[in-house]
């Protein structure tokens, strides 16, 4: 695994943001996600690692209850965000979605204009006061998302005329601009070019100073890149969590190994 | 020899040559099919075709071309002299069909042979007695110069048979000792049968579009012939609709015009929001089991004839509306009126707007549901700020077709609008449709001579265009929408 720089990162030690404990999924007759207990740190950048199925974004949707929009999913177990029980049913889903952001695998913008597709979530959610507010939201949220020089000018061109990384940049600044305390991220990269695969990285990395950022990944390279701590899934468990310089070098489980060397997956 | 018995013996002819094509294709090989470069139904059915499709096509080419010749050989026997007053050409070479008939039926009965048929002459036997005999009526007494076409035009029929059952029969026996002659293992029966399927294909389908060249040529035929007796200028901008048969009749398509936008436009107001919700519901919130009840269900609306819904405007909504709306408000006393034709034409058209509508919505992305919910945005607020943004070029599309419906739309507005040509905008007043005119003008003893009965194509071909307009607008909306996600 020479090809992998793994960079010295600190894991502040700043609280348990996210706590699952026990988490099972169903797909109709299908047992998708099997007892997975994982607490994710906040203000790090936690990535999920696992062969195809494993189950990784099908726990990450669990995160902002995403699977509830499927009728044949079932959650069971306990999966609290600071403490609160996000499967309570004083919840709203619909409350929490918005605490909770996600970025997607394809860059989905709205057939709507730069603005109104990064003013969209704070819109239906009253986050500002006037005009003038929602201009500022969205221009840190586009500065955040590192697209405020490329977009500043054509703000009111439709998103879907940006190239492919711009695209996911927007979708970026589009989750951003709720100000979540969590962002999950499916495989954000997977349908970007390297130059704006790199872009998405950087800008990950300085997400974290603000955000607990959980990412999946089909990139184990990426992963070592960006993460500060590794999950690996395997047929629906959760085989091995931890530091992610400890994953990838001195994994634990042979089945981490395996899968990191190329043997499984 | 009657044209089914020549079928039948064409087809007779070609399930030999399928026959005899497996025999020799066998024989060749030796008996080991193995050899031979196609199954060995191929070079039967190659056979076949070979005798029998030209032959048949030859066939409806005949009968298709035979009586333009006759006629036209015949028709100089008649002079300007026979044709009577106010009558045409063409009545009296109908008579000359009918005595023909005619003296087939005399023939028959009384037994007389062709030479007694060539003696008879209409100015000295009673020839309208006796063909009445046989239940040929005729308005006068035989004239001698359609006596002896219509004798000629037996001939040449007679003749004409004949010759076409030789051909007929040739062209089959040729098609089949050509294709019979090229069996041998080599022969590509396989791909020979192909191209002979596509090239029939490719005649099916002409088919269907030469109609449809025929069908407007003949509209904008007949609109000349309206433009060359009637003023364009009066038919364009005329504010009135007075056709009068003895002649000075005002011919203006705006009533009309203005008659079938009313009714089309109340019938979209109705069913365009109800079709939509329709949509929505079905696309974004039900069920896939409810969903795949409710659909098909609620496209059976679609299915029930026009004439039906006319019934139930008729019978049903146009008293409803008179009785509870029209009259209490003093609006008007008349059953049939603009709102009766619209409701119902509007019930009709929730299927249109509301299964395309459905269609196009779920053809929006599920990534665009899934951003969207994943901002904390409910059902309802997706729906409106991103799906149907999203949908809406599509929608427009279905909305547009739907429209075209509406205005070439005949049964429902006969039974359901009245027949008053009127420029109004009273809802609850009986008015009228371009197509509502067409039938009335074109119903009952007519000639296709005055611009009374004429007009009736210029308005055919105004509402082709105007549909043909909306469906081309429609389709380019709708093209557009489909390559934003592909």
């Amino acid at each position: 695994m020479d090809d992998i720089r793994l960079v010295e990162k600190t894991v502040n030690a700043a609280g348990v943001k996210i706590a699952a404990r026990g988490v099972q999924v169903y797909y109709g007759e299908t047992h998708a996600i099997k007892d997975v207990d994982v607490d994710i740190a906040d203000r790090t950048v936690t990535a999920f690692i696992g062969p195809s199925g494993c189950g990784k974004s099908t726990f990450l949707r669990c995160l902002n209850r995403m699977n509830d929009t499927i009728p044949i999913c079932r959650v069971e177990g306990k999966i609290t965000i600071d403490g609160e029980d996000i499967y309570d049913k004083r919840v709203d889903p619909v409350q929490l979605r918005a605490k909770v952001g996600m970025v997607f695998q394809k860059p989905n913008p709205f057939p709507k204009s730069i603005y109104d597709n990064v003013a969209y979530g704070p819109k239906i959610h009253g986050l500002n006061r006037n005009k003038a507010e929602l201009d500022e939201i969205v221009e840190t949220s586009l500065r955040k998302a590192a697209l405020w020089n490329e977009a500043k000018d054509r703000l009111s061109e439709p998103g879907t005329g940006l190239s492919g990384g711009q695209q996911q940049r927007l979708c970026i600044a589009r989750a951003i601009a709720t100000s979540p305390e969590v962002l999950l991220m499916d495989e954000p990269c997977s349908a970007l070019d390297p130059i704006a695969t790199a872009q998405v990285e950087e800008l990950i990395d300085e997400l974290r100073s603000q955000f607990s950022v959980v990412i999946v990944t089909h990139s184990m390279q990426q992963a070592a890149r960006v993460s500060q701590r590794t999950a690996f899934f395997h047929l629906g468990n959760l085989v091995e969590y931890g530091e992610t310089s400890q994953i990838f070098t001195n994994p634990s489980d042979p089945r981490t190994e395996s899968y990191i060397t190329g043997r499984i997956g | 020899m009657s044209i089914s018995v020549l079928i039948l013996i064409v087809l007779a002819i070609a399930v030999a040559g399928y026959v005899m094509a497996r025999r020799r294709a066998m024989a060749l090989t030796g008996g080991d099919r193995r050899k031979l470069h196609s199954l060995i139904g191929y070079y039967g059915q190659t056979v076949f075709l070979f005798a029998s499709v030209p032959a048949l096509l030859f066939l409806g080419a005949w009968l298709f071309v035979q009586p333009i010749v006759i006629e036209s050989r015949v028709s100089s026997f008649i002079t300007p002299a026979d044709i009577p007053e106010g009558g045409s050409l063409d009545l009296v070479m109908s008579d000359v069909r009918r005595v023909a008939g005619g003296l087939d039926a005399v023939a028959a009965q009384d037994g007389l042979s062709e030479a007694d048929l060539e003696a008879m002459r209409a100015d000295f036997s009673n020839v309208r007695s006796r063909l009445a005999s046989v239940g040929v009526a005729l308005g006068s007494d035989v004239k001698p110069n359609v006596f002896e076409a219509a004798k000629v035009y037996r001939g040449a029929l007679k003749t004409s048979r004949l010759a076409m059952v030789i051909a007929v029969i040739a062209a089959s026996l040729a098609g089949l000792v050509l294709s019979y002659r090229r069996v041998s293992p080599e022969f590509r029966a396989r791909n020979v049968f192909e191209g002979f399927l596509v090239a029939l294909l490719i005649g099916a389908s002409l088919v269907a579009v030469l109609t449809t060249f025929g069908i407007v040529g003949s509209l904008l035929f007949e609109s000349i012939h309206f433009f060359q007796l009637y003023p364009a200028r009066d038919f364009f901008f005329s504010l009135t609709w007075n056709p009068q048969f003895r002649g000075g009749s005002d011919l203006g398509i705006w009533p009309l015009l203005w008659g079938t936008l009313y009714v089309s436009f109340v019938a979209l107001i109705f069913a365009v929001p109800v079709g939509m919700m329709i949509a929505i519901y079905l696309s974004e919130y039900a069920s896939k089991r409810l969903r795949s009840v409710a659909k098909p269900a609620i496209e059976i609306l679609a299915g029930i004839p026009t004439i039906v819904y006319g019934l139930f405007a008729l019978i049903t909504v146009g008293p409803f509306l008179r009785d509870y709306f029209a009259q209490p408000m003093g609006l008007g006393s008349s059953s049939s009126s603009v709102m009766t034709a619209g409701l119902v034409m509007g019930i009709m058209l929730i299927p249109f707007v509301s299964s395309l509508s459905d269609d196009i919505i779920n053809a929006v992305p599920q990534s665009m549901r899934d951003g969207s919910f994943g901002l904390g945005a409910t059902q309802s607020e997706t729906v409106r700020q991103v799906i149907l943004p999203a949908a809406l070029p599509g929608i427009v599309g279905a909305i547009l077709l739907a429209a075209s419906r509406a205005i070439g739309e005949t049964m429902i507005v006969v039974m359901g609008a009245g027949a008053a040509a009127r420029l109004g905008l009273n809802p609850f007043e009986a008015m009228t449709t371009i197509t509502v005119k067409i039938v009335s003008q074109l119903t009952g003893d007519t000639e296709f001579a005055s611009p009374e009965t004429l007009v009736a194509f210029a308005l055919g071909m105004m509402l082709f265009i105007f549909t043909l307009g909306l469906n081309v607008i429609a389709l380019v909306v709708v093209r557009k929408y489909r390559e934003q996600y592909e």
